[in-house]
């Protein structure tokens, strides 16, 4: 191979694509989108809170009205003295939001509650009041016992476990950690590799097809040898793949920072968390025992303990060996498809053996998020076709240092035995037209070449 | 010689596309290189340019076993050729000029040499897929020649051009030549082949059936006709032991006959011969047979 031809080609591969206005398109918008994903969910937050309702309560059982307490999301008042139907034809235009309902006490201790309203009521409002009738029954009911202290009996039966996860390092330091957020890098790092190999190999394929059919072909191989032409095209697809990935990470990152500091750092803090969660409590009546552990495990302050205890430069650097890797071992196949082929259309048939380990590969990944250490993700992250997508599922959850050595071998070894195939495939694919090419035109042309 | 292939075989599986096929060309003369599709000019066209490997036999470049680094020395215009339609026509150019080993600069100052030439500076940055197909295939030409090769292949050449552009090419091959090109044409169009080629061969399935001079070959399948046109009284008689009247037309007040010169007759005894008739002679001349005829003849008799 002469490397000089190969620069070439690289270098029209690589500069035609990174020109094109659909590349800086992409590459431009796709961080906003994430980040917009990133930060919309504290946005709609804020936006969507129900603020300041007032309800009118219309309470014939009498033991609920005393226990609502106005708070900042819905102030009560009473009108237990009058009747249903005259409060129900009135309340909107003396200015209530809601009027609630609140029929006797029947003999099972039990009322039924019905909420008018002139907009449609919000679940997050109907979980509320509903929790708060139910604390007011069975406020009642214990009291109905004629227990001395039962309600102090029966909150402190109340159990509620919530598993806070640590991992320890070797020199024995404890870190909190949330599991689901190993989960979410797993899943969205297996996600971008799987997507990143099929676009760009596909890419390759593409352009493979693009040179048969406008006859570029035969003028190119003319200059260069075949096998400079396929590895100059899958080298130059790879490095805007490298390209377009590190400029994402980069801008991610600029526009995260930028929109955090934009809307106020200090909504990620933890003091902002808890308050957040305090007022949710109030609004859905939730315990306040069992949400403080909550608040206290769950928090972003474990997002942010789990985020920052995460190597990213361990990740990227393993994004990038197995991108490059699995890359390289399907463009090679895809090249090898491509060339044999005139268009596009008759792809289908000759990709399936090549498309379907991929999509292996994506459901074992999605697995490996659940079990991390089971024997199929194992095999998954070992075997070449699949290894890629899997190992870097694995990845955030820690892998033994043997196991990535032995699978990036696997992988690299395969790529060279698939990629030597291919080169014999394309070598000869590139030149052949009119006939539909079979798997044993394939086979023919493999033991020729 | 520019160029040697010798005993050159090929096969795809069972199919058998050359079958020991030796040809010679010469330096700096225009040689044919003729056969009825499929004979087998592309595959020894490819060999030539090292895109396919023969089963056995050698290709001599200059004297010496061709290497990859001789590929650079050779212009290849194939038949099934294209550009990249999204690419400007100037980046392509300079593509195709820098894989044939010339530096940028030298090859943006050649290319833009070739362009003012053809009088296409303007396109430049247009893309090829605004280009009509001549354009296009003008183009093309100018990144086949570019690098200055010292053997040039073109396969059907005039294809895709209008006949104004197509005698200009026919120029451009004939000025490459005398600037001590050699260069390949292989073509389906006979009169270019009698009007540009010095040597030819032909293919015939998968083997050479003839090579040599283009003159050689059409006197040698010539039938020893004359061309005779005359006017006069009397009607021309077929003199025995000197030549036959094969037919007599006649246009006006003159008469075209051909004679055709029997066995130990020459054009200038048939000539003293129809002086003696008493006829007056407006032109006489040897027929020579078309290379279309000999090529029709050759390929047909051979099944």
């Amino acid at each position: 191979m002469k490397l000089r031809n190969l620069n070439i080609v690289i270098a029209r591969e690589y500069l035609t694509r990174v020109k094109k206005k659909s590349f800086l398109l992409i590459t431009f918008l796709a961080p906003i989108f994430l980040a917009a994903v990133a930060v919309l969910p504290s946005v709609i937050m804020f936006m969507t809170e129900d603020k300041g309702k007032k309800v009118a309560v219309v309470d014939e059982s009498g033991i609920v009205m005393q226990t609502l307490t106005d708070n900042k999301t819905m102030s009560y008042e009473d009108f237990s003295q009058q009747p249903l139907d005259s409060v129900k034809a009135c309340f909107s235009k003396e200015g209530f939001d809601i009027l609630l309902s609140i029929s006797p006490l029947d003999s099972s201790k039990t009322v039924s509650v019905s909420a008018y309203s002139e907009k449609p009521l919000s679940v997050d409002m109907k979980d509320a009041i509903a929790s708060r009738v139910n604390d007011a029954l069975e406020d009642y009911r214990i009291e109905s016992y004629g227990v001395d202290g039962l309600k102090d009996i029966m909150e402190d039966v109340k159990s509620d476990i919530y598993v806070s996860t640590y991992t320890v390092t070797e020199d024995g330091q404890e870190k909190i950690t949330s599991s689901e957020v190993y989960m979410g890098i797993s899943l969205v790092l297996s996600m971008i590799i799987y997507m990143f190999i099929a676009m760009f190999s596909g890419m390759v394929m593409q352009s493979v097809i693009e040179e048969k059919a406008s006859r570029v072909v035969e003028v190119l191989v003319s200059s260069v040898k075949a096998t400079e032409l396929m590895f100059g095209k899958i080298i130059g697809v790879a490095c805007v793949a490298l390209t377009q990935f590190f400029l994402w990470i980069v801008l991610t990152a600029v526009l995260v920072v930028g929109a955090s500091a934009f809307i106020g750092i200090e909504q990620f803090g933890p003091e902002m968390a808890q308050e957040k969660a305090q007022e949710m409590m109030q609004v859905s009546g939730v315990d306040m025992h069992q949400m403080t552990a909550a608040v206290e495990n769950t928090g972003l302050e474990v997002v942010f303990s789990t985020l920052g205890q995460l190597n990213f430069g361990q990740l990227i650097l393993g994004f990038v060996i197995y991108f490059v890797l699995g890359y390289l071992l399907y463009a090679s196949f895809f090249a090898a498809i491509g060339s044999a082929v005139e268009n596009e259309a008759d792809t289908s048939q000759l990709q399936m053996p090549v498309t379907i380990p991929l999509l292996i590969a994506f459901f074992i990944a999605f697995y490996a998020f659940k079990a991390p250490d089971s024997p199929i993700v194992f095999w998954g992250s070992m075997i070449p076709f699949t290894s890629p997508i899997v190992m870097l599922a694995r990845i955030p959850f820690g892998v033994p240092a043997w196991e990535l050595v032995l699978s990036i071998a696997l992988l690299a070894g395969t790529f060279v035995l698939c990629g030597w195939a291919s080169a014999k495939i394309y070598k000869i694919g590139i030149l052949m037209f009119g006939k539909k090419t079979t798997f044993k035109d394939l086979w023919k042309w493999l033991r020729q070449g | 010689m520019m160029l040697k292939c010798i005993d050159v075989c090929k096969t795809f599986g069972e199919k058998v596309a050359l079958n020991h096929v030796s040809v010679d060309i010469p330096k700096g003369k225009i040689f044919g290189l003729l056969g009825p599709n499929g004979a087998g000019k592309t595959t020894l066209i490819r060999i030539i340019n090292r895109i396919t490997i023969p089963v056995s036999g050698q290709v001599l470049f200059d004297g010496r076993p061709i290497t990859q680094d001789d590929v650079e020395k050779i212009g290849y215009l194939p038949e099934e050729r294209g550009l990249y339609r999204k690419m400007k026509v100037g980046e392509q150019a300079m593509y195709f000029a820098q894989l044939k080993g010339m530096s940028a600069a030298e090859a943006a100052s050649e290319l833009k040499k070739w362009f003012v030439r053809f009088g296409i500076e303007t396109w430049w940055n247009r893309k090829v897929e605004e280009l009509s197909k001549g354009m296009a295939q003008k183009v093309q030409f100018i990144t086949t020649v570019v690098h200055k090769p010292s053997l040039l292949i073109l396969d059907e050449p005039f294809s895709g051009f209008d006949p104004v552009n197509a005698q200009v090419i026919r120029e451009e091959i004939l000025r490459l030549k005398d600037e001590g090109a050699t260069i390949i044409l292989s073509t389906h169009n006979m009169e270019s082949v009698e009007e540009l080629c010095d040597n030819i061969a032909l293919i015939n399935k998968s083997q050479v059936v003839i090579a040599g001079g283009v003159d050689e070959i059409r006197r040698k399948y010539g039938n020893n006709n004359v061309e005779l046109v005359y006017t006069g009284h009397s009607v021309i008689k077929s003199v025995s032991g000197v030549f036959d009247v094969l037919s007599d037309e006649q246009q006006g007040d003159r008469h075209i006959c051909v004679l055709s010169l029997e066995e130990g007759s020459d054009a200038n005894s048939a000539l003293r011969n129809v002086l003696e008739q008493n006829l007056t002679v407006n032109s006489f001349k040897e027929l020579v047979p078309r290379m279309n005829d000999i090529f029709i003849k050759l390929v047909t008799e051979g099944v």
